[in-house]
C-alpha cells in the first residue's frame, strides 16, 4: 500500500521531512518485526504488538486475517494466563434479535449478577475495577412532603421580591424531591424496607447513541442486534462513554488486572477476550455464550429469577410472552434509542 | 520568525511532558495499589448455596468441565452464594412428568429437555421417617393444627405458620403418614422434587407463568427447545416463612469501588 501513497505525499508536501521519514521507518520497522518474530519470545511480543496494532477492522478483514488474528490471540492468551485460552469467532445467530427483561418488582439489590458478570466477563478485579452492571437502589415512591424537609429549599421572599429562587438546604434536599437513588449501598441484608433496585447495564440499543458517537466505528450493531466492540479498533477517545445516555460503558483507564486463576479462558473476539489499557467495554449479554446457546452469565446468577433472556423475534420466548403480559417499561424511553432491554412489572 | 517556532516548540514540548507525565503518574497510582490488593487473593470457596442461603446448596468441583477447564460452579468470597456456572446442568436429573394445564400455556416442557436438581435424595442422610415411624413420633389422628415441640428451626410456632395466613398448617403439605413425601388436597403423595405441583394448586397464577418460563429461574441454553435446568418452587422461597419474606433476605455482594478519592457518598454532607 504505502510506497504509491508516500510517494504521493512527498509530491504535495514537500518540506514535511519527518512525516515522510516517520512512515518510512514505520514500514522498515513492520518487516523488521515481520523478520524477527520466530526467534526470540520479546520480539515476537513486539512483533504481535505491531501485528495488532496495524490490524484493520474485524468485519472487513478477510477469513484467512481473521483466522490469522485469532490464532495470534489465542497464542497470546494462553502464554499469558497460562491456560488453553479459545478464543472463537462464532457468527451470529440466524433469525434472532437478541431481548432482555427484567423484573423489578422481584429484584432483591444482591448484587449477584453484576460479580457474575466480572466472573465471565474477565474484567479488571482491581485499579481499575470495573463492572458493567451497576445495580441501583431507589426510595420507594413517595411523594409526601416530609415535615423536615419543609424548610429547606423553600423559595422565600427576599429583599429582592420572591423569584422562585430556591434558598437554604441545597440542591440535594429540595423540597418534594423523593426517591433518592444511590448505587454504593451496603447494608446487612438486602432487600431493605422502602427500597426497590434497578440494575442498570448496556441496554443493546436499537438505535445506539454510542455507534453514532464513535469516530472509528469501532462500535457497531451485529446483526442479532447486540453492540458489539472491536477492541483492536479501538482508539480509545471515550466519545461513546459521552454519548451512552445509561452509563453504560467503561473504560480500561489502566492495564487491567485479571488474575490468572480467575481468568474464563472461553472466550470472543467481540466478546469477553481480555481487553487492554486505553479501551472501552462493556455488556454484550454474554456473546460469546449467547452465539453458543447459553443464557448470559447474570441471568443465571440471579437467585430470584428476575432476568429473563431470548428472541425477541420469536413469539414463544420467554422475553416475548412478558412483553405480552407484564407491565413493560424502557429506560429513559425520552432519549428514543430504542433498546432491546425491558424492565418489567410483575 | 524563529523565536515564535522555538516557543511553539517549547510550549509543545511542555504540553507534551504533561500530558504524558500526567498519565504516568496516574498508572503508578493505580500499580501502587494493584500490589497491595494482590496480595490479598484468597483461595476459592468450595461450599456454596445456589439460589438462598439454607436451600440447595453445592461444593465446587475443579475441572467439572475438563474442556475449558472450568469447575462446576464458582462462588462468592463475600456472602458463598454461587455466581456462576461452568455446569448448568451440575447433578441434575429429568424433571419427571408434570400435570399439563388447562388452557393454551402448555408452556415448554413437552417440547423440551427439562431438567431439576433433585433434593428428595439428600433425605437419604437424615430421613423424615427415621422419627416419624409412627412408633417414635404417632400417626396423628387429623390435620387438626396444634402445638409441636420440634422444628422451632423451621417454624417457630405453628398455630401461626407464616403461609396461608392462618389457614393452612404442616399436614395440608406434608403427608401425615409418610413424612418423606408432600401431600396434595386429593392424598396423593408428592416428591420433594416436584413441589411445583403441591404449590400449582392453590397458586395457578404464578403456576402458569412459571411453566411459560417466565416466573422462576432457569438455568442453561436459551433456545427453545434446548436443555434447560427448571429450578422448582423452594429453591427460592421458603413455605413456611413466605407469608413475611417473598425471599428470605440474605447479604449484599461487595458494592462498587467509589470514584478515585471519594471517601463516602452521603450527600448534604461537608465533604461528600
Ligand atoms: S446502552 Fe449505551 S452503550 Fe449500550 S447500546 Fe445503548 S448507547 Fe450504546
Ligand atoms: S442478581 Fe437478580 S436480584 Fe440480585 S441484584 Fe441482580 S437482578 Fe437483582
Amino acid at each position: 500500500m504505502s510506497e504509491e501513497r508516500i510517494d504521493i505525499k512527498k509530491e504535495r508536501d514537500d518540506g514535511d521531512n519527518t512525516r515522510r521519514d516517520f512512515l518510512k521507518n514505520m514500514g522498515i520497522a513492520a518487516v523488521a518485526g515481520a523478520a524477527a518474530l520466530s526467534a526470540v519470545p520479546a520480539d515476537a511480543e513486539a512483533k504481535v504488538e505491531l501485528a495488532e496494532h496495524l490490524q484493520g477492522h474485524f468485519e472487513l478483514m478477510t477469513d484467512g486475517q481473521k483466522k490469522e488474528c485469532i490464532e495470534r490471540l489465542e497464542k497470546r492468551y494462553t502464554e499469558e494466563f497460562g491456560k488453553k485460552t479459545t478464543v472463537s469467532n462464532a457468527p451470529p445467530v440466524k433469525g434472532v434479535l437478541f431481548g432482555y427483561a427484567l423484573s423489578i418488582s422481584k429484584c432483591i439489590g444482591c448484587r449477584r449478577c453484576v460479580k457474575a458478570c466480572v466472573q465471565e466477563n474477565n474484567q479488571s478485579r482491581h485499579d481499575p475495577e470495573i463492572e458493567w452492571i451497576r445495580v441501583l437502589k431507589m426510595e420507594k415512591g413517595n411523594l409526601a412532603f416530609s415535615a423536615d424537609k419543609l424548610d429547606k429549599g423553600y423559595p422565600e421572599t427576599s429583599a429582592l421580591g420572591n423569584h422562585g429562587v430556591q434558598v437554604g438546604g441545597n440542591a440535594y434536599n429540595a423540597v418534594g424531591v423523593s426517591g433518592e437513588t444511590e448505587h454504593y449501598y451496603e447494608p446487612d441484608k438486602v432487600p431493605e424496607k422502602d427500597a426497590f433496585y434497578f440494575p442498570v447495564q448496556c441496554q443493546q440499543c436499537e438505535k445506539p447513541a454510542c455507534v453514532k458517537a464513535c469516530p472509528t466505528q469501532a462500535t457497531y450493531r451485529d446483526p442479532n442486534g447486540i453492540v458489539v466492540i472491536d477492541y483492536n479498533w479501538c482508539i480509545g477517545c471515550r466519545m461513546c462513554l459521552l454519548a451512552c445516555p445509561y452509563w453504560a460503558r467503561r473504560f480500561n483507564w489502566a492495564q487491567p488486572n485479571l488474575p490468572a486463576e480467575d481468568m474464563n479462558p472461553k472466550t470472543h473476539y467481540l466478546g469477553n477476550r481480555p481487553r487492554m489499557n486505553g479501551v472501552m467495554e462493556k455488556c454484550t449479554f454474554c456473546l460469546q455464550r449467547v452465539r453458543d446457546g447459553r443464557y448470559p452469565a447474570c441471568v443465571e446468577a440471579c437467585p430470584v429469577g428476575a432476568r429473563k433472556f431470548g428472541n425477541l423475534l420469536d413469539p414463544e420466548s420467554e422475553v416475548r410472552k412478558i412483553l405480552a403480559t407484564k407491565q413493560v417499561l424502557r429506560f429513559k424511553e425520552e432519549y428514543n434509542t430504542y433498546p432491546k432491554f425491558f424492565y418489567y412489572i410483575d | 520568525m524563529n523565536f515564535r517556532n522555538n516557543f511553539t516548540k517549547i510550549g509543545f514540548f511542555t504540553l507534551s511532558c504533561l500530558l504524558i507525565g500526567g498519565s504516568i503518574i496516574y498508572q503508578t497510582a493505580y500499580s501502587q495499589d494493584a500490589e497491595q490488593a494482590k496480595k490479598e487473593s484468597a483461595a476459592p470457596v468450595t461450599k456454596c448455596f445456589e439460589s438462598m442461603e439454607g436451600y440447595t446448596s453445592v461444593s465446587r468441583i475443579e475441572n467439572a468441565v475438563p474442556q475449558y477447564g472450568y469447575p462446576n460452579v464458582k462462588c462468592s468470597q463475600t456472602t458463598s452464594g454461587v455466581l456462576w456456572y461452568g455446569d448448568p446442568y451440575d447433578g441434575t436429573k429429568p424433571m419427571g412428568d408434570m400435570p399439563k394445564l388447562k388452557d393454551d400455556t402448555r408452556g415448554d416442557y413437552d417440547s423440551e429437555e427439562a431438567v431439576v436438581k433433585p433434593r428428595e435424595s439428600k433425605l437419604n442422610y437424615f430421613e423424615c421417617t427415621g422419627c416419624h415411624d409412627g412408633d417414635t413420633v404417632p400417626v396423628p389422628k387429623d390435620k387438626k393444627a396444634r402445638a409441636i415441640d420440634a422444628h422451632d428451626d423451621i417454624v417457630e410456632n405453628p398455630l401461626e405458620m407464616m403461609h396461608g395466613r392462618g389457614a393452612i398448617w404442616c399436614l395440608d403439605c406434608h403427608s401425615a403418614t409418610n413424612r418423606n413425601k408432600l401431600v396434595d388436597h386429593q392424598g396423593n403423595e408428592i416428591s420433594m422434587d416436584q413441589p411445583q405441583k403441591l404449590c400449582g394448586s392453590c397458586h395457578g397464577e404464578v403456576y402458569a407463568d412459571w411453566r411459560m418460563g417466565i416466573h422462576g429461574k432457569r438455568t442453561g441454553s436459551w433456545v427453545k427447545g434446548g436443555k434447560k435446568r427448571w429450578w422448582v418452587c423452594t429453591e427460592c422461597h421458603n413455605p413456611h416463612t413466605v407469608e413475611v419474606n417473598r425471599f428470605d433476605p440474605l447479604k449484599p455482594e461487595q458494592a462498587p469501588e467509589l470514584p478515585r478519592g471519594m471517601k463516602k457518598t452521603e450527600h448534604n454532607t461537608e465533604e461528600h
